[in-house]
Formats: structure tokens, C-alpha cells, sequence
């Protein structure tokens, strides 16, 4: 384990999610198309950043920011790090981030079509979600994490994760499609707004069922319930969220422009929600770490699940 | 580097490349002047000899909505220039309208002929919209397909011009404080195009494009003109813009040298409904009930 590397990590990590911050910005502003061009803005790399070209230039300035240092993590990873997998990851953020700058590209060359619209909030989440394992997969806790028996109930807490993070992906998808099928000075389509709310329901539940079942079963193992308890507490803030940005959205066609209470609020409910989707990665990560019957390195190299088996450079005896 | 990755990492710049070219290619040429115009079977010299007028005034009816004050503050120059900006989407004065979208829906011209089977010729003149204190002049605005349209910018700031058509191609062009003028045209008759600039987001404009001459807007005293319109029976239509552009038509005979009258009225009762009730379909179960 390399203090530095994690270190490094986190950094892209965090810088990622203010990338998010950015594009969310973005998209409340309607600053999409501020500027005809790609990767320029009005044919110059530093124009005078006014009105929502500010929103917009900002956005590919921190973007470039983060790609940047996904370059910079990459050849780290390969110097540092022994895993293979973590390295293989770390390639594929780096595609990530670049295949999301040409994303960004088609939705100005485009004209913000819908599906490439979706498709670049999308990747932006898949991406954050690539930057915070890795961050997870170089940290100490990681390292040092110890089996711990499975405490059986209904369902195993390894499904009930990883169904609960498809769930909240899914609810990403259509938060998108939503946010982007109208602007602030358009109503927003009624079939999709009913379906965003079915989908909050459905992630109350699946991340709920998740959390509950940690906190209840893993009391005692803080490396479970930490990532739990705090998954839990954005959910909470992100219904409020949630609907505090439908009571705002509401009113925002009579507008004569974007308004602050509406930017602010929206904003904060993309962010919150990828926290909530991170932080539920970060639970799922820890559950096939430390459970019985899984082991997330040896899934990612596609081997069988072993009990004694390459645990972080480590050799450990199977739980017995 | 494994074989596996050099592998991941070719394909990964190839579905790049592709991606690049595809956004390169996709945004295509703004000029429209290419595509001939909207297929017609119109062949026919619009008819010669008398015509008559349609005039008329445009009322609105109860309160009109307060102009909202723009906040101006993303861009200086724009407040500099125009520290009173307001939303000009509702200008009524002593109860009359301007802004109002008028013109010859459909009918027949005496004779028999359909006006729609009619060609008129393309205005050589040009139609200026200008972008002034961040805000376009006119507001509301008609030209004819294929009729050269004149942009101007004449504030110290840069704007963005795009209209965000249904039946024409979109474009979005960066216009610098300074610059010339842009001209463009459009290939297709359409009731009305959207214009904004998304570097002002409270910049909007409306362009009515038409295959024929037979359209006027409303002037700040509510009162248009019709001019040079062959006798006949006709639609004529009232557009006026709103979150649903409202629409209402009129059935009225021009004469041989005569002047006809088409009075509109809109109104807070149709329009006025506040944004949240608006929505509150939004929280209907669309399926109950329909089945």
C-alpha cells in the first residue's frame, strides 16, 4: 500500500465529483450551447468569460483539470502498484475520462441531443464511481480489511448491495434523461418525472433494505457500517433534495432566467446523488472484501472466488 | 503494458477517433439556402390586379403580468447598457398587445385557387434582427422562406444567435461584439421558430417564416396591417408566444380594393394559470381513468 498513491486517488476523486458539480452547473444555466465550438470556445482557449460561457468554459477548464490528473494517476498506478487489476482499472478511467471529453464534444456539436445528453451525465457517474474505487482499492482500510463471517439472513448482503447499485444506476439514467429532456424554461415530460419518482421509491427500498441490513447484522464492523450509515443519511438528504427541486422546477418556466434557489437546488440534488451512488459502491466494495464467498480481486481477474487467496499482496488462511 | 491492454487501448483510440469524426461531420453547414425550399406544388404568379387590406387590433383582456427585472449581472456590459431590462414577453399598452404573429393561415383567393398554390416571389429585401442592451429587436418577427435574414450585434458583447426550429435546420453561431453581420435563411415555412442566446439565457426572439408575404405583427399600440392581400376568403391566424403559443383564428373575405377588419383579444384567463398549476398534470396518473 502506497499512503501517496491513495493520497493521489482521493485527489481525483474529489476533483471529479466538483467535474460533476461543473456539468451540473452547466445544464441548470442552460450554458450547454454558450459556445458553438469544440473543443474551443469561440476559437480561443481563454475567451472572456462572460454570461453562461463562464458555465461552460469552466466546465471543460475543470474537465481538462481532471483529465489531467487521470493521466497523472495512471502512471502512478503503473509505478506503485503491484495489482494488476487495480492498474487495469486505472487504464479504464483514463478511457473513461477521455471517451466523456468526446461525449462533451458531440453534445455542442450536436446540439445537445437527448440521448448523447444522457449519455455524457451517465459516463460522468460511471467515471466518479471508477475514481472512488480506486481510491477504495489504495487505501489502508482495504489493505488491512479482515474476512469476516457472514451473519445469515434472508438474503446475503453482497445481493442486496449490488442490487441496490444497480438500482440507484438506474435512477441516474432516468434523472438524466429528465434533467436534459427540457430546459429550465420548458415543462418537464410527465411520464418521466413519474418514473423518476418510482425510481427514488425503489432505491428507498433496495438501499435501505442494504444499509438496515449492514447496521443490524455488522453492528460491530465499522469498516461496513461507516459506508452504510452514511449511504443512508444522503438518501435521506437526497429525497429532500428531490423534492425541493421539483417544487422549484416547477415554477422555473415562468422565469425570466435560470434563478439561483433553482440552479442551487438542482445542482445539489445531481451531486447528492452521486454521492449516494458512490457511497453505496463503496459498501459494496467492502461487503464482497471482507464477506465469505467473495473476493473482489479475484472477480475482477475473472478466477474463481477462493478463500485463500492473493488479499491485497497478502496471503490469508480461509475462515474457518 | 500487457497484450491485453495494448489491445483495450487501440480500440479505445479507434471508437475515439470515430467519435470525433462523427461530431465533425455531423454538424453540417448553418446554410440553408441549399435545400431549395420546401417541396409545393405551389406553381402558380400570386394574382394580379385590386388587392385589399386586413387590419385589425390586437386586445388583451384583464391584468397583464408585470414585466420581470432581468438580473443582469452574469455580463456588465449588459447592464451598463440597459439597466432596466425586463421580460418583454406580455407588452401591453392601455389594454392593447404587441408582439402578436399574424397572418393568412389558409383559403381561397376569388377564382377558386387555393393560397397556398400560389408563388410568391422572395423579397430582395433583408429583415434585420438586432441584439441591442442584451435583448433582440424586434422581439416578434416574419420573413419569407429563402428571405435573407440580417443579424446584428450592436452591444459591446458577445452573444450567441439559435434558433431552435421543428421544420428548418438548427444553428448556433457566436457573434463578437464588432463583428458583421450574419445572414441567414430558412428553407421552410414555419409558425414560429424559437430564437435564444445561451450565453444570455432571458434573450428571445420569434421568427415566423412563410411562403408568402401575407403577415404582419402587432405593433406596441396593438394595431398590424395586412397589405396587398387578393380578394378571397381566408384563416387568419393570431399567434402569440407563451409556455403553449396560443393561436386563434378568424374567418374573414378580403374585397377588391377593400379593407377588412380581424380584432383578436388574449387574456389572463387562458394564460395566466401560475406555472404550478400548470404542472400539476405532472403528478396524474396519465393511465387511470383512460382506459
Amino acid at each position: 500500500m502506497n499512503r501517496g498513491l491513495n493520497r493521489y486517488a482521493i485527489l481525483v476523486a474529489c476533483a471529479t465529483f466538483f467535474l460533476i458539480i461543473a456539468g451540473a452547473l452547466v445544464t441548470s444555466h442552460d450554458a450547454g450551447l454558450a459556445t458553438p465550438d469544440w473543443p474551443l470556445s469561440n476559437g480561443q482557449v481563454f475567451p472572456k468569460m462572460v454570461g453562461n460561457l463562464f458555465w461552460e468554459h469552466g466546465h471543460r477548464m475543470v474537465a481538462t483539470t481532471v483529465g489531467m490528473l487521470t493521466i497523472g494517476l495512471v502512471f502512478y498506478l503503473y509505478k506503485k502498484e503491484e495489482r494488476d487489476w487495480v492498474r487495469k482499472l486505472g487504464m479504464f478511467a483514463l478511457f473513461a475520462v477521455i471517451a466523456q471529453g468526446l461525449l462533451g464534444g458531440l453534445t455542442v456539436k450536436l446540439m445537445l441531443p437527448l440521448a448523447v445528453s444522457t449519455a455524457h451525465a451517465t459516463l460522468a457517474q460511471l467515471f466518479f464511481c471508477t475514481t472512488v474505487s480506486l481510491a477504495v482499492f489504495t487505501s489502508r482500510s482495504w489493505m488491512a480489511a479482515k474476512p469476516i463471517p457472514e451473519v445469515k439472513g434472508s438474503l446475503s448482503l453482497n445481493y442486496l448491495c449490488t442490487t441496490a447499485l444497480v438500482t440507484i444506476f438506474l435512477q441516474l439514467i432516468l434523472g438524466a434523461t429528465l434533467r436534459h429532456s427540457a430546459t429550465w424554461d420548458q415543462h418537464l415530460p410527465t411520464e418521466l418525472i413519474l418514473a423518476h419518482i418510482g425510481g427514488a421509491i425503489t432505491v428507498t427500498i433496495g438501499l435501505g433494505s442494504a444499509a438496515i441490513a449492514t447496521l443490524r447484522r455488522y453492528k460491530d464492523e465499522q469498516f461496513l457500517t461507516r459506508p452504510a450509515t452514511i449511504a443512508l443519511s444522503l438518501l435521506a438528504v437526497q429525497l429532500c433534495l428531490g423534492v425541493a427541486a421539483y417544487m422549484t422546477r416547477l415554477a422555473s418556466p415562468g422565469d425570466p432566467q435560470p434563478l439561483n434557489p433553482m440552479i442551487a437546488i438542482t445542482v445539489a440534488h445531481v451531486a447528492c446523488g452521486a454521492l449516494v451512488f458512490v457511497s453505496t459502491i463503496v459498501l459494496t466494495l467492502r461487503t464482497y472484501r471482507v464477506l465469505n464467498g467473495a473476493f473482489v480481486g479475484a472477480a475482477l481477474r475473472g478466477r474463481p472466488s477462493v478463500r485463500s487467496q492473493d488479499w491485497g499482496g497478502h496471503r490469508v488462511p480461509p475462515l474457518q | 503494458m500487457n497484450k491485453q491492454t495494448k489491445v483495450w487501448l487501440v480500440i479505445s483510440i479507434a471508437l475515439s477517433l470515430l467519435a470525433l469524426g462523427s461530431a465533425c461531420g455531423g454538424a453540417k453547414g448553418p446554410d440553408t439556402n441549399k435545400n431549395g425550399g420546401e417541396a409545393t406544388s405551389a406553381t402558380a404568379a400570386p394574382p394580379s390586379g385590386p388587392t385589399g387590406t386586413i387590419s385589425g387590433v390586437i386586445s388583451f383582456n384583464g391584468t397583464p403580468p408585470a414585466p420581470k427585472k432581468i438580473d443582469t449581472t452574469a455580463d456588465p456590459v449588459c447592464g451598463q447598457k440597459n439597466p432596466n431590462l425586463t421580460t418583454d414577453d406580455t407588452m401591453v399598452k392601455d389594454g392593447k398587445l404587441a408582439n402578436v404573429f399574424v397572418y393568412i393561415k389558409e383559403g381561397t383567393v376569388d377564382g377558386g385557387k387555393k393560397v397556398a398554390e400560389y408563388t410568391w416571389p422572395t423579397p430582395t429585401t433583408e429583415v434585420q434582427l438586432d441584439q441591442n442592451g442584451c435583448h433582440y429587436a424586434p422581439h416578434v418577427l416574419g420573413v419569407m422562406v429563402n428571405q435573407k435574414l440580417k443579424i446584428t450585434n450592436s452591444d459591446a458583447t458577445q452573444h450567441n444567435i439559435h434558433p431552435t426550429p421543428k421544420l428548418n435546420q438548427e444553428w448556433n453561431q457566436t457573434q463578437a461584439n464588432g463583428a458583421p453581420p450574419i445572414e441567414k435563411s430558412f428553407a421552410r415555412a414555419e409558425v414560429l421558430i424559437p430564437v435564444k442566446c445561451n450565453q444570455h439565457p432571458w434573450m428571445k426572439a420569434y421568427i415566423g417564416v412563410m411562403k408568402h408575404p401575407l403577415f404582419a405583427v402587432s405593433s406596441d399600440t396593438g394595431a398590424y396591417e395586412i397589405k396587398n392581400v387578393p380578394p378571397g376568403k381566408y384563416t387568419v391566424v393570431a399567434w402569440r408566444e407563451g409556455q403553449t403559443p396560443e393561436e386563434k383564428p378568424m374567418e374573414v373575405t378580403v374585397t377588391a380594393n377593400g379593407a377588412a377588419k380581424a380584432d383578436f383579444a388574449f387574456g389572463t384567463a387562458t394564460s395566466s394559470i401560475a406555472p404550478s398549476l400548470k404542472m400539476m398534470p405532472a403528478i396524474e396518473f396519465p393511465m387511470i381513468g383512460k382506459h
